[in-house]
């Protein structure tokens, strides 16, 4: 019973997404099916090649026979249809349901872990900032460390929560028109603190000042950010990290270069796969995987170097006008 | 003495450990403090308190955050206050219903509280 009200609150749940309901359609095309046959009975008769004497004639039996038979056939075969047809409309909906409450489940799951992060991310700046006494400068650089794991935590927590919507095709943005050069400065304005602590120099080439382009501007913004993250990580202290953008009429070519350890071949081709890392640097290897995931949402293409056999360079390629590229 | 100081502040927000938090970092900076751990209560507060700022939480019982975001922005008596909003809600839309609600500041949580407090300093005058 508890069954039956499942799969009839399953079944809505399938009609509402459909807007439609799939039972009509099919008693719809099995009648205009059944025409068919009528038609060319109705042809038969007119043509006089089926009278009615024939009934009483000596096959008048084998015709009888065969009109039952046709009658069973078409009576089973119609259930049989509608079992098959009632069984995938439970299972996509069933599938349905559970993709809903997978994405409940990471929401809340996310909701829960970030609000106590909060609360430990206020609590050591108040102690970093004095509130509950003097610190010490070994006590603050504890403390900063433990600012740091929290930030790590909600970029993992942030990055699954990206990963879960990816893959569960509910990835989605906004088509407007960014201004490049702006996504440009406020990401590398956020990396500025990071690449002074480690003295890495960034050398910034933009061939054009017109970087307009379609597309998601906090979608964007990651792909650099992310780009940006992963050559911070990965450049030794003193190191160099080149990120050129160069447009042509219809595509924004951007490289980041670092000089870093370069990617062994055989990682090569795994570098974009979840939870792959070129090295044991800190992280989940998912940034690289995300990026990719979303340059592909914006229709682009990115890959991988070698930079000169000194670092690797990544390489992404943009549409400019999303709205008429192609996949 | 600071110009910030005496000014009020209510915080809504229905994680009691971060609301005690934020009013010590806030009082350690010379704001008054209020702190609210529901929708409704923070409603009533943000008229009679007479508050130069909110920071408001969205997950809330009892209204959630939207709605008193709405409700605080419609009504004559607080739609001056400044509002930042603190949330651990993750979501795109979000951001821009909150900022077409009138909220004037939205920080994701966990937020770094030195941008918050500029953000504060920004709005609060």
């Amino acid at each position: 019973m508890e069954n039956k009200n499942i799969d009839k609150s399953l079944f809505n749940l399938m009609t509402q997404e459909l807007k439609e309901n799939p039972h009509r359609k099919f008693h719809t095309a099995f009648a205009l099916m059944s025409i068919i046959p009528f038609l060319v009975f109705l042809y038969l008769l007119v043509g006089r090649l089926f009278t009615i004497d024939i009934l009483s004639g000596n096959i008048g039996f084998i015709v009888a026979i065969a009109a039952f038979i046709s009658v069973c056939g078409f009576c089973i075969g119609y259930s049989i249809i509608n079992r098959i047809l009632n069984k995938v409309i439970f299972y996509a909906a069933k599938a349905k349901h559970s993709d809903q409450l997978k994405s409940t489940f990471v929401a809340n799951v996310s909701h829960e872990l970030k609000n106590p992060l909060s609360v430990i991310e206020v609590n050591v700046y108040n102690l970093i900032k004095g509130l509950a006494g003097k610190v010490t400068e070994n006590q603050k650089r504890v403390l900063d460390l433990c600012r740091g794991v929290v930030n790590r935590m909600v970029n993992l927590i942030n990055s699954l929560l990206d990963l879960h919507k990816i893959e569960a095709g509910m990835l989605d943005g906004k088509r407007e028109l960014c201004n490049f050069s702006q996504i440009l400065d406020e990401q590398v304005k956020e990396f500025n603190a990071l690449f002074n602590k480690k003295h890495i120099k960034l050398k910034r080439e933009v061939s054009s000042t017109d970087l307009a382009l379609w597309g998601d501007r906090e979608k964007i913004g990651r792909i650099i950010n992310n780009l940006l993250g992963n050559a911070a990580k990965y450049t030794p202290d003193g190191g160099a990290v080149n990120l050129r953008v160069r447009p042509d009429k219809n595509l924004l070519r951007i490289e980041c270069a670092n000089n870093g350890p370069s990617i062994p071949p055989e990682k090569i081709a795994k570098i974009f796969d979840k939870f792959e890392r070129a090295s044991l640097e800190e992280g989940a290897g998912l940034g690289l995987a995300i990026t990719k995931d979303i340059v592909e949402f914006h229709k682009g293409k990115i890959w991988v170097e070698d930079w000169a056999g000194k670092g690797s360079k990544f390489i992404v390629l943009l549409p400019r006008d999303l709205r008429r590229s192609q996949r | 003495m600071s110009q910030d100081e005496n000014k009020k502040i209510l915080i809504i927000e229905d994680e009691k450990e971060l609301a005690f938090s934020l009013a010590e970092l806030l009082r350690s900076k010379g704001y008054k403090t209020f702190v609210a751990h529901d929708g409704l209560y923070g409603t009533s507060q943000a008229r009679n308190e007479k508050v130069d700022l909110v920071l408001l939480d969205i997950g809330l019982p009892a209204g959630g955050g939207l709605f008193v975001l709405e409700n605080l922005k419609r009504s004559v008596l607080t739609s001056h206050i400044p509002i930042l909003v603190l949330t651990a809600q993750h979501g795109e839309n979000l951001k821009s219903n909150v900022f077409k609600l009138g909220a004037q500041a939205f920080f994701s949580k966990p937020f770094n509280p030195d941008e918050l407090l500029e953000s504060i300093k920004k709005f609060i005058n």
